[in-house]
């Protein structure tokens, strides 16, 4: 069935079940993945994909469902599923459905060169990439994976109170992970670019960087377990605030599944500390000119200058702590509720290079991949013990590579040990982002 | 769901294209949660969600294609599209359709589907009051249910053709325990290939209690010292070592590739003699079992590792052309918007001769971890950490103090020679496992073992 045919059908009959208000919160995306191994394509993937998710009110509550059938059986699915939902919910947590803003910011979301590009086109691309990999160091014989992606998503909400927004986006992204060989030792390393400008794409550089950094781990070695000042390349502190970002949710602070609550205005973190959540973020991988409430994106400090700025809030936090809603519900997936989520979320960089930072900090470890980030924190207490890798600092230079070590400490002590932060940066694709830091005292477990 | 004739339509179309293999995947599956915190609902779902992918294979190239818009026509522009990178003038033929009988390995007495929402709702409250009320310490509490309904059709041009049902069920509880400045955690997540039956297996309010005694222990707990120690890991979510650190090195989408450790190593001694290692998708109402793979084939009990040697991967269609390598039941995805790969479905460490009691006693200073959490694991290098829930250490072969924040590191093959006592106790645990073709069940699952010399990281 047609989309706009499906929403009014799905609206009439909701009404007649009886809800007062309801809302369908749609998206499409089209996406397009192909993987090179060895001069040939590997794996090609096509595909379209749809759903709607339903919300409604009704007897005082508000129930949910979702479908990714557009067809005249699924509407009695939604219905009913979304009534018996909502029984079960408290009163209290019915959600007033929000009638949208005058105007909303605006953001260039589709980009004709990346929809005009053919696949032939995409595929040479991967393949260039492949031959810089392999070419790219010379215990660099194999690659794990060399993919080539694009997606175009569009996202529309409609509500019965006027909410009428909608966004369509399209981007590409590469990546490549190389096996660099030497002897027993076998290393990874890995390189991706995403962007939605075509032009903006060097695939021998996405190959090659990939190559080199798995080359240059080779003879890595442990390190005696003790106290180290370390640097955290971007990609490593990415990783730590992608696992604790959920204590700036005003949600999780309500709960109480964060300890920073009563904690606005306050200093949290050292001065080196700024805190971005940036929804608006020109190129940024996570920009949206509104959430998945219809709430507009904007541009927020949460920590600034070390002092704790605002929690990140969906309406229903907003609502239960007297605030304004920060842009920041979103659906995790069409089935998911409105949770909290971050936006183009980054710690601002500083003033000295990366080399300053390994001067000032003279001995000790360059700390470039953390791992086990879904098992080995624990997200309450803020704990953290992660197996790491990366390179000795010797009188403030970079040294040999280190492995099968674990860094264990705790994100709130991090955020007040953070000496200083470079002018480089990392982010990932999910819009998470930071610069190199250096912090003192970290406990290393090494041999 | 999609109409015999349409199904040949579709694999005839895609024969078309010169590939020598075309496959249908098309699945309907409806799925059901609630969740609560501290004991009232914060989430209730329904979701109805319905797909299917074409898969063609042109020697070892694979091509997929994936589309909510299950008609014949659309599914016969995906085949044909897809084929676009491809030239092959070469035309192969639809074998007829051969039906086996598969027995039906996960019997469901209880349909979730016919149990009010209110029944299952009141399940976690009384979870959610069990766990609060075992320590005033508890302060939050988190309990969830999933029921998942799904209907799977695979069909291709060499005749499968397989349908089932599977029918999935999950009681999740996680207890906070918190005192000024810290917060602990114990969580629990039995399920099965089962109806509301498994409410009767399980004891909701002692799962909860249970999940409570770890957060209120690991709060009282020091910092786990950190170094090179003897680790024993203790039966159930233990398995997760073997998961992460041997599992996913053998399955096929890293052994033909070369890319995994244990590529090369059919037959070797790759193991401690102690240890033997079974996938086996057959166990009856298991997490992980169905009673065929994704591509169709029957599950089976795979023995992996045998008194220490390699005897077989995990292997799925288009990795065992590559590999020249017989298929092992065992090619599973997330969903139609994964191709399948050869993936685990309950994999265990089998059962030794020591007691719990002997290994223990046995050990003059180690680590004990009685409840591991998850972990993840690079096939390439076979590197893999993990953390652990709850520990203890070990002092003079007898079980001492608690201890919060240890992390397990290592790498695979290393470990494996590592372990020297086997427990008789074995057990099994339900995860999910990430990987290339999405999100699966899958269990874990080994008796108590030792592990002579670990990593443990750790802030003591």
């Amino acid at each position: 069935m047609e989309r706009n045919e499906f929403f009014e059908q799905l609206a009439k009959a909701a009404e007649t079940e009886g809800f007062t208000d309801c809302e369908t919160y749609y998206q499409q995306a089209d996406s397009f993945e192909v993987l090179v191994l060895e001069g040939k394509v590997s794996h090609y993937e096509n595909s379209r994909t749809e759903g709607v998710s339903f919300r409604g009110n009704i007897g005082g509550r508000t129930g949910y469902a979702c479908t990714e059938q557009l067809a005249a059986d699924a509407i009695p699915f939604l219905v009913n599923a979304a009534k018996e939902n909502a029984a079960l919910l408290p009163p209290e947590d019915a959600e007033e459905l929000y009638p949208g803003e005058k105007e909303y910011p605006v953001l260039q979301g589709i980009h004709e060169g990346l929809e005009r590009l053919s696949v032939s086109e995409k595929i040479d691309a991967a393949k260039r990439m492949e031959q810089a990999a392999l070419a790219g160091a010379e215990e660099v014989a194999l690659l794990d994976y060399c993919v080539l992606g694009t997606v175009r998503v569009e996202t529309v909400i409609r509500n019965s109170r006027g909410l009428d927004v909608s966004f369509a986006q399209n981007y590409a992204t590469a990546f490549v992970s190389a096996i660099a060989r030497k002897g027993d030792e076998t290393k990874t390393g890995s390189y991706f670019w995403k962007d939605q400008d075509w032009n903006g794409f060097d695939p021998e550089k996405t190959g090659r960087e990939a190559a080199r950094r798995a080359a240059m781990q080779l003879g890595a070695a442990s390190v005696p377990s003790g106290k180290y000042d370390a640097v955290l390349y971007g990609e490593a502190m990415v990783a730590l605030l992608g696992a604790f970002c959920g204590i700036f949710y005003a949600e999780n602070v309500q709960k109480g599944f964060s300890l920073l609550g009563g904690k606005l205005g306050q200093n949290i973190a050292s001065t080196a500390v700024t805190l971005r959540d940036d929804a608006l973020l020109t190129g940024g991988y996570a920009s949206t000119p509104f959430d998945s409430e219809g709430v507009s994106g904007r541009n927020k400090a949460v920590i600034e200058n070390g002092t704790l700025r605002t929690f990140l809030y969906n309406r229903k936090s907003a609502k239960a702590d007297g605030a304004e809603s920060t842009g920041n519900g979103f659906k995790a997936s069409l089935t998911a509720p409105v949770k909290t989520a971050c936006t183009n979320f980054y710690l601002q960089k500083g003033t000295k290079s990366r080399d300053e930072l390994f001067e000032a900090l003279q001995n000790g470890l360059f700390i470039t991949d953390l791992m086990g980030l879904h098992a080995g924190t624990n997200t309450v207490s803020g704990d953290f013990s992660l197996s790491a890798s990366g390179f000795l600092i010797e009188n403030g230079k970079l040294g040999r590579p280190v492995e099968q070590i674990t860094i264990a400490g705790n994100f709130y002590r991090l955020l007040e040990a953070i000496e200083d932060v470079a002018n480089d940066m990392y982010f990932s694709s999910g819009g998470k982002g930071s610069p190199s830091i250096l912090v003192r005292g970290l406990d290393i477990a090494g041999m | 769901m999609l109409k015999r004739s349409s199904v040949e339509n579709i694999i005839t179309a895609a024969l078309e294209t010169g590939a020598d293999f075309a496959e249908l995947y098309a699945e309907r599956t409806e799925q059901g949660s609630i969740g609560m915190v501290n004991g009232r609902v914060e989430t209730a779902q329904s979701g109805l969600s319905c797909g299917a992918g074409v898969r063609l294979f042109f020697g070892t190239q694979a091509i997929y294609g994936y589309a909510n818009d299950m008609s014949e026509k659309n599914l016969i522009q995906i085949a044909r599209g897809c084929a676009e990178a491809m030239k092959s003038s070469v035309q192969h033929s639809r074998k007829n359709w051969r039906e086996t009988v598969r027995p039906c390995i996960n019997p469901i007495r209880i349909l979730p589907k016919n149990t009010a929402k209110s029944q299952k709702a009141e399940y976690l409250r009384l979870a959610a009051e069990a766990a609060k009320a075992y320590s005033p310490s508890i302060t939050q509490t988190r309990t969830g249910f999933l029921e998942v309904s799904k209907h799977v059709l695979v069909a291709n041009s060499e005749g499968v053709w397989g349908e089932e049902d599977r029918v999935r069920t999950r009681f999740t509880v996680e207890a906070v325990a918190s005192s000024a400045s810290e917060k602990q955690r114990g969580h629990f997540g039995p399920g099965g290939s089962e109806g509301m039956e498994l409410f009767e297996r399980i004891n909701v309010e002692e799962t909860a209690r249970e999940a409570a005694r770890i957060a209120v222990t690991m709060l009282g707990a020091k910092p786990c010292p950190a170094g090179k120690f003897p680790v024993v890991i203790d039966n159930g979510f233990g398995g997760v070592i073997f998961h992460e650190a041997c599992g996913h090195g053998l399955e096929a989408t890293a052994v033909a590739r070369n890319a995994s450790v244990f590529a090369g190593r059919l037959g070797q001694q790759i193991a401690s003699p102690l240890v033997t290692a079974i996938d086996d998708g057959t166990i009856p109402n298991a997490w992980g079992s169905s009673a065929m793979d994704d591509e169709g084939t029957p599950t089976a009990r795979n023995v992996l590792i045998e008194n220490g040697v390699l005897k077989s991967y995990l292997v799925d269609r288009l990795n065992g052309r590559k590999m020249g390598a017989a298929i092992t039941g065992s090619s599973r995805r997330q969903d139609y918007r994964f191709a399948p790969t050869s993936r685990m479905t309950n994999t265990c460490i089998a059962p030794g001769k020591s007691t719990p009691e002997e290994i223990i006693s046995a050990t003059e200073y180690g680590l004990y971890a009685r409840q591991m959490g998850g972990g993840s694991v690079d096939p390439a290098t076979g590197s893999f950490n993990f953390a652990v829930l709850e520990g203890y250490m070990i002092r003079n072969g007898k079980i001492a103090e608690p201890v919060r924040g240890a992390t397990l590191i290592g790498k695979g093959p290393e470990v494996l020679w590592d372990i020297d006592m086997v427990g008789n106790n074995p057990k099994r645990a339900q995860g999910m496992c990430g990987s290339k073709s999405g999100s699966i069940p899958t269990d874990v699952g080994q008796p108590m073992l030792r592990v002579s010399r670990m990593t443990v990281g750790g802030r003591g």
